[in-house]
C-alpha cells in the first residue's frame, strides 16, 4: 500500500489507561515502531493493540465506527488537541504523516464530569444523549414526502441549518472548553431545527427544556473562549452559540415556557 | 420532563408574584452569562463616566472641585447612583463565583497536557482564559480604590478635611502622587483592560449579538474601549502627580 514518500515512524506513545469508572487511571508509555506514515491515526492503535494482544496484555480501549469522519464516535484528546492538531478533522480522519520519526503522542480520553471515562479512552457520553431527548427533535406529523419546494426555506436558512446540522455529536466542544461546556453542541442541535419550519412549533419548548438538560447534566458555563469553534471537526460556528442565547432569551421572555 | 424542575408542590413567594421563570431563567447558565454581560456593559457605562470626571484634574483644580461639589451637592441622587453601581458590581461578582464554581465542577479530573488550537498570535496571553483572575485583580484594587478615595482611610496620606473648598483636588493629587498607589493603581487599570478586552466583545456575544456583519467590528470596538479606558485612567497616576510641581 505504500507509496514513494510515505515514511516509517518510531513512536514513544503515552496512552491513559484506566480498568473501569471507578478504577484509578493512569498514562502508561508504549514504544511502537514500524508505523506507516501512511496509515490513519486508528490504525496505528489497531497495530498496538495487536502486539498488545499478542503480548497477552489487554488492549487499548478506544471508540470508533465509521472510520471516515461522519458517524462522532471516535474522539480523543491528542498531545491536548481534542482529535489531534488537524483542523476540522475527526481523530479516525488524521494521519500518521501529521507526526514525526521520535515523536511523543500523549493520548488521553475527553474529560467532562459529565463524560465519565468508561475504560482507557472511552467515555460515557449518554448525557448528549439525554440533551437531544429533551427536545432536540420534530414530533409534528410530517405526512408522506411533500412534492419538492412545497415548504419554501430560504437559502441562507437551508444553509445555516445544513451547517448547523453537520455537528456529529463526537464531544469534542467540550473535551476542549476549559469549562467542559456543552454549549456548541446544544447550540448547533438547538439553530438547526430552529432555522427550518418542520422545527417551529417545538421551537420554546426545545430551547428551555434542553438549556435545563445540559445544566442539570453538569456541563460548564460558556466563557466565549472559542476553543469549542476551533476543535470542532464539523465546522460549527460560535453564531450558533449566539442563537442558541438569543433562542433561550426569546423563550423565556415571549412564550410560556 | 427537565424543563419542570420546579416543583409545584413548594408554592412559595416566587409563585406569588408569578416569578418562578424568572427565578429558573436566573439559575440557568445562559441566563447567569446574560445578567453577567448586562451588569459587565452597565459597569463600562460608569467606567466611562468615572474617567471622564477623572480626566478634568488635567483641566484645572476648578473644573475638578466643582465636578465634585456638584456630584455631592445631591446627596439623595448620589446615594440611590452609589447603591445601583453597589448592586450591578455585587451581581457581577456573585456570578462570577457562581459561574466558576460550576465551572470547576465540571471538569474535576484534568488533562496531563492541553493546547489550543486558536490561532493566538499577539494575543497569547488570551484574556478569555483569565476572566476570573483578572476579575479578582480588579477587585482587589477596587477595594483599595474605596479605602483611599472614598472613605479615606490610607494611614499613610494627609487628607485635606472635605470641607475644605480645594478638598477633592488635593486628596486626589495626594492619592495620586504616592508612589504606592502610581504603582498599584497603573497595575490595576492595565489588568482591567485586558478583562475588558475580553468582558465587552464576550457580553455581546452572552446578550446572543454575533453576526459576521458586525461581530468584526465589536472585537475591534472591544478592543480600543479596553485599551482607551486603561490608558486614560493609567494617565491618572502616570502624569497627575507632575501638576503638583
Amino acid at each position: 500500500m505504500s507509496h514513494t514518500g510515505s515514511k516509517i515512524l518510531n513512536l514513544n506513545l503515552q496512552i491513559w489507561r484506566q480498568a473501569g469508572p471507578d478504577q484509578p487511571g493512569a498514562l502508561k508509555a508504549y514504544q511502537l515502531s514500524g508505523i506507516s506514515t501512511d496509515m490513519s491515526f486508528l490504525e496505528m492503535l489497531d497495530i498496538l493493540n495487536e502486539q498488545l494482544i499478542a503480548k497477552g496484555e489487554e488492549p487499548v480501549a478506544f471508540d470508533h465506527d465509521c472510520r471516515e469522519g461522519i458517524c462522532g464516535t471516535c474522539g480523543v484528546m491528542i498531545n491536548g488537541q481534542a482529535h489531534g492538531p488537524d483542523n476540522a478533522t475527526t481523530t479516525c480522519q488524521l494521519h500518521m504523516r501529521r507526526f514525526n520519526d521520535g515523536d511523543t503522542i500523549v493520548i488521553e480520553p475527553w474529560r467532562a464530569k459529565a463524560f465519565p471515562v468508561v475504560r482507557d479512552l472511552v467515555v460515557n457520553r449518554s448525557a448528549f444523549d439525554r440533551i437531544i431527548q429533551s427536545g432536540g427533535y420534530v414530533s409534528v406529523n410530517t405526512g408522506g414526502a411533500p412534492d419538492a419546494n412545497a415548504i419554501p426555506v430560504a437559502g441562507h436558512k437551508q444553509q445555516e441549518a445544513m451547517a448547523a446540522a453537520a455537528c456529529i455529536g463526537c464531544g469534542a466542544c467540550v473535551a476542549s472548553c476549559k469549562n467542559a461546556s456543552a454549549m456548541l453542541f446544544v447550540s448547533a442541535k438547538v439553530s438547526h431545527l430552529a432555522s427550518l419550519p418542520q422545527g417551529q412549533t417545538e421551537r420554546s419548548k426545545r430551547v428551555v427544556s434542553m438549556v435545563a438538560t445540559m445544566d442539570k447534566e453538569q456541563f460548564g458555563n460558556c466563557t466565549n473562549t472559542g476553543e469549542c469553534e476551533a476543535a470542532c471537526p464539523a465546522g460549527i460556528k460560535l453564531t450558533n452559540i449566539a442563537q442558541l442565547n438569543r433562542e433561550y432569551m426569546k423563550a423565556v421572555l415571549f412564550s410560556g415556557e | 420532563m427537565s424543563d419542570s424542575a420546579a416543583s409545584p408542590s413548594k408554592a412559595g413567594i416566587l409563585d406569588w408574584f408569578g416569578l418562578r421563570w424568572f427565578f429558573r431563567f436566573l439559575s440557568s447558565s445562559i441566563g447567569q452569562k446574560f445578567v453577567m454581560a448586562i451588569t459587565g456593559l452597565l459597569l463600562c457605562g460608569f467606567l466611562v463616566v468615572h474617567l471622564e470626571g477623572n480626566l478634568l484634574l488635567f483641566v484645572s483644580a476648578e473644573k475638578y472641585n466643582a465636578y465634585a461639589h456638584f456630584l455631592h451637592s445631591q446627596e439623595e441622587l448620589l446615594m440611590v447612583a452609589e447603591t445601583g453601581l453597589f448592586v450591578l458590581f455585587l451581581a457581577h461578582l456573585y456570578l462570577a463565583f457562581a459561574t466558576a464554581w460550576g465551572n470547576a465542577k465540571a471538569r474535576v479530573d484534568q488533562y496531563a497536557v492541553k493546547q489550543t488550537k486558536q490561532a493566538k498570535g499577539l494575543w497569547a496571553a488570551s484574556p478569555s482564559t483569565w476572566m476570573f483572575a483578572s476579575g479578582s485583580v480588579v477587585l482587589g484594587f477596587v477595594i483599595l480604590h474605596l479605602i483611599d478615595m472614598k472613605f479615606q482611610a490610607r494611614p499613610d496620606i494627609v487628607y485635606l478635611d472635605e470641607h475644605a473648598p480645594n478638598a477633592p483636588y488635593a486628596n486626589a493629587l495626594a492619592v495620586l502622587s504616592n508612589p504606592i498607589s502610581r504603582v498599584v493603581y497603573t497595575i490595576g487599570v492595565i489588568v482591567l483592560g485586558f478583562h475588558l478586552s475580553h468582558g465587552f466583545a464576550s457580553a455581546f456575544q452572552s446578550l446572543g449579538l454575533n453576526h459576521p456583519k458586525y461581530t468584526p467590528l465589536i472585537k475591534w470596538i472591544s478592543r480600543l474601549f479596553a485599551f482607551a479606558i486603561a490608558a486614560g485612567f493609567a494617565s491618572l497616576p502616570i502624569l497627575v502627580p507632575s501638576l503638583s510641581r
